[in-house]
């Protein structure tokens, strides 16, 4: 079992909003690993749309994520990559 | 008395459905806009409602998919996108598994758990800022919506919980609800959408159940204990009436009550206008009970059994055994009169939830015949176990919605084959069955020619006929003003259908909703239709107006108004003629189809 960590920040006037939520939740769906995304002292699963709608995550927010799995290098790197290309 | 004066008499207006009046107090069915409903589960139902909302959610979610790949093909990105999203909050833990486990849980209908569950979401998203919130929030609302309708098109009418005379108000009624009502005393239905040929309103009218629609439900605050007038043939919904008013009313229903058991006397004459030309009067059946009806008023035979109500019913498609067994039992209760089945019309309106398709247009999409073309395992099945029940009587098959003759062709070829089949296995049937098509789309219309040269009868449908022809939804509201049965073009499109007919030596009836309005009956018979098949309940009215009117003043009435040219005028001839015809009827049974 690997525990990855990473962090983020969001780049995006509107913030982490419907759209980018609905493409990191779809492109971790694939993967094993359980993925949580942190921000405000508010801990949610990034897999699932309604919790990534709930954290406050306006522009430049810092947002802290950890991967667990056994495919967590996998997920982490699919993530990194979804980032890159919505923000 | 005086107690009823003190509250305020509200009056309310609508499209009249179907005539008659009803006094009753009010049974909220469905639930409006803002209110959801709230009830216990008992341990045994738990696993049918998590189902129901399963098979919401997953209707929701096709719906979707669905819009998202039209939006696709038009290249709306954006669109896509946004779907996308509904599409994934749609497979969320929270609104799938976690939910599931709190219906099971709190043993509560699944609208309730539901709406519960939307409010504490919302109340979290509240939380967040300004534009942020407004955004995220607009879609989970959007979804909520969506799923609430389709939960809300399931929820079946609880017979338990009606009182006998209850008066039913409802945002729209399902055929399946309407259907349902049939097994209890229903006084009425009111409801917000529905046109007057939906299909609902045909269930409505073959129950008698007076109907009222386009009642805008949110103008009125309706308490269980009100009492409630309905008058099906002007359209009004009066709440809490005066004592004058519920007098007047009671007289009225008293009235209505004696003119129709004085004119179902007239069953028992022959049906044939006094100059003596015979006209074969029919019926329209959905249930079995109504077999009784066709034999008291003498009806000719069953020119329409809509047999997709089997399906309806039942929520999916009967094995073969179960639909001989229905089939025998119709055709038995039938006792010698000939039975026209029409194979399964479902599509349209009358989806169910079993079916699943999603369509943009369902009128103009997989219905009927074409849905059974393209599953002809369902329809092999069905024409299989005609065909076996065909031993018992008279029976005969038609077709619904074919648009060309090719349809027709096809049809016959899988007849054809399941009775080689038939034969193989040494398995009896009528070798000569009789074989129809409904013709109720221009296309067939217009081509009927075609269509008399390849089977043995047609029969118009006219409710299909009249919005297919003006591009008119039927059940559409806002457009009720154009859908008219009265129209020059479908007036002449019968007269068409009627000359192929004869040219080829076919019979052809006409069983849509004007075949059960007295106002058409010497228009059909003028224009030289052979049969009328209408909802068994109107076999008196029309047959007493048959019985008045002569077959030569009826073709001088066909002749005059196919020179007309505008609904208006015809609807107005149609009127005049029926009031000098049968003076004061008018008044007992409400306004023309279509106005």
């Amino acid at each position: 079992m690997k525990t990855l960590e990473h962090a983020f920040l969001v780049q995006n006037n509107l913030g982490l909003h419907a759209r980018p939520a609905t493409a990191i939740a779809k492109s971790l769906q694939s993967f094993q690993a359980k993925v949580t995304f942190s921000c405000n002292s508010l801990t949610v699963d990034a897999k699932q749309v309604m919790s990534l709608l709930l954290l406050e995550a306006t522009e430049n927010t810092l947002i802290r994520v950890k991967v667990e799995g056994s495919d967590a290098d996998l997920a982490l790197k699919g993530l990194l990559t979804t980032i890159e290309n919505i923000f | 008395m005086a107690i009823l004066d003190h509250k305020h008499e509200i009056r309310l207006k609508g499209s009249p459905i179907c005539g008659g009046i009803a006094i009753g107090s009010p049974f909220l069915f469905n639930f409006f806009e803002n209110e959801i409903p709230e009830f216990s589960i008992s341990d045994s139902e738990v696993e049918s409602e998590v189902l129901r909302y399963r098979k919401a959610l997953e209707k929701s979610k096709k719906e979707v998919e669905y819009l998202q790949k039209q939006l696709d093909l038009d290249g709306a990105l954006d669109g896509v996108m946004i779907l996308e999203t509904h599409i994934q909050i749609m497979k969320d833990e929270l609104i799938t598994t976690v939910l599931e486990e709190a219906i099971r849980e709190k043993k509560k209908n699944a609208e309730y758990i539901f709406g519960l569950f939307i409010r504490d979401y919302e109340k979290k998203l509240a939380k967040l800022t300004g534009e942020m919130f407004r955004e995220k929030i607009r879609d989970v609302q959007d979804i909520a919506a969506r799923i609430l309708k389709n939960l809300k098109k399931t929820v079946k009418l609880s017979l338990a919980e009606v009182k006998e005379n209850a008066i039913v108000f409802a945002t729209d009624l399902a055929p399946s609800d309407a259907a349902e009502a049939k097994r209890t005393h229903i006084g009425a239905f009111v409801t917000e959408m529905g046109g007057k040929t939906s299909h609902a309103a045909i269930v409505a009218r073959s129950r008698g159940i007076p109907y009222v629609s386009n009642i805008n439900l949110a103008q009125v605050e309706l308490k269980k204990e009100d009492v409630v007038i309905i008058d099906g043939r002007s359209g009004e919904v009066i709440v809490n009436p005066t004592s004058a008013t519920l007098l007047s009313y009671r007289d009225l229903q008293n009235q209505l009550r004696a003119y129709l058991d004085n004119l179902s006397q007239a069953g028992e004459f022959l049906t044939e206008t006094p100059d003596s030309y015979k006209v074969r009067l029919s019926a329209n059946i959905e249930a079995i009970d109504e077999l009784q009806l066709v034999h008291k008023y003498r009806g000719d035979g069953i020119g329409l059994f809509r047999s997709e109500y089997i399906c309806l019913d039942k929520k999916g498609f009967p094995t073969e055994e179960e639909q001989f067994e229905i089939y025998k039992q119709f055709v038995q209760a039938a006792n010698g009169l000939p039975i026209v089945i029409r194979t399964f019309d479902v599509g349209g309106d009358k989806s169910g939830d079993f079916l699943n398709v999603a369509e943009a247009n369902p009128f103009l999409g997989c219905r009927a015949i074409r849905y059974m073309l393209q599953n002809p395992t369902v329809f092999r099945v069905q024409l299989r176990a005609i065909l076996r029940a065909s031993v018992f009587g008279q029976v005969k098959v038609m077709f619904p919605m074919v648009s060309g003759a090719f349809e027709l062709l096809e049809a016959k070829k899988l007849l054809q084959e399941e009775m080689s089949k038939l034969d193989q296995e040494s398995i009896r049937y009528d070798k000569n069955i009789k074989i129809g098509c409904m013709i109720e789309i221009p296309s067939a219309a217009i081509t009927c020619d075609e269509f008399a040269k390849h089977c043995d009868f047609l029969s118009i449908g006219t409710n299909d006929l009249v919005q297919y022809s003006l591009a008119v939804d039927r059940s559409n509201q806002m457009m009720s003003y154009l859908y008219n049965p009265a129209d020059p073009s479908v007036i002449r499109l019968i007269k068409m259908v009627v000359i192929e007919a004869n040219r080829n030596g076919i019979p052809v009836s006409v069983c849509g909703e004007i075949a059960a309005d007295p106002r058409f009956t010497a228009l059909l018979l003028g224009l030289g239709v052979h049969e009328l098949s209408c909802t068994a309940r109107f076999i008196p009215i029309v047959k007493n107006t048959i019985r008045r009117t002569s077959i030569i003043s009826a073709c001088q009435l066909a002749e005059t108004i196919l020179k007309m040219s505008s609904y208006k005028e015809i609807q107005q001839k149609l009127n005049e003629e029926y009031e000098k015809l049968i003076p004061q009827d008018v008044q007992h049974i409400g306004p023309l189809i279509g106005h």
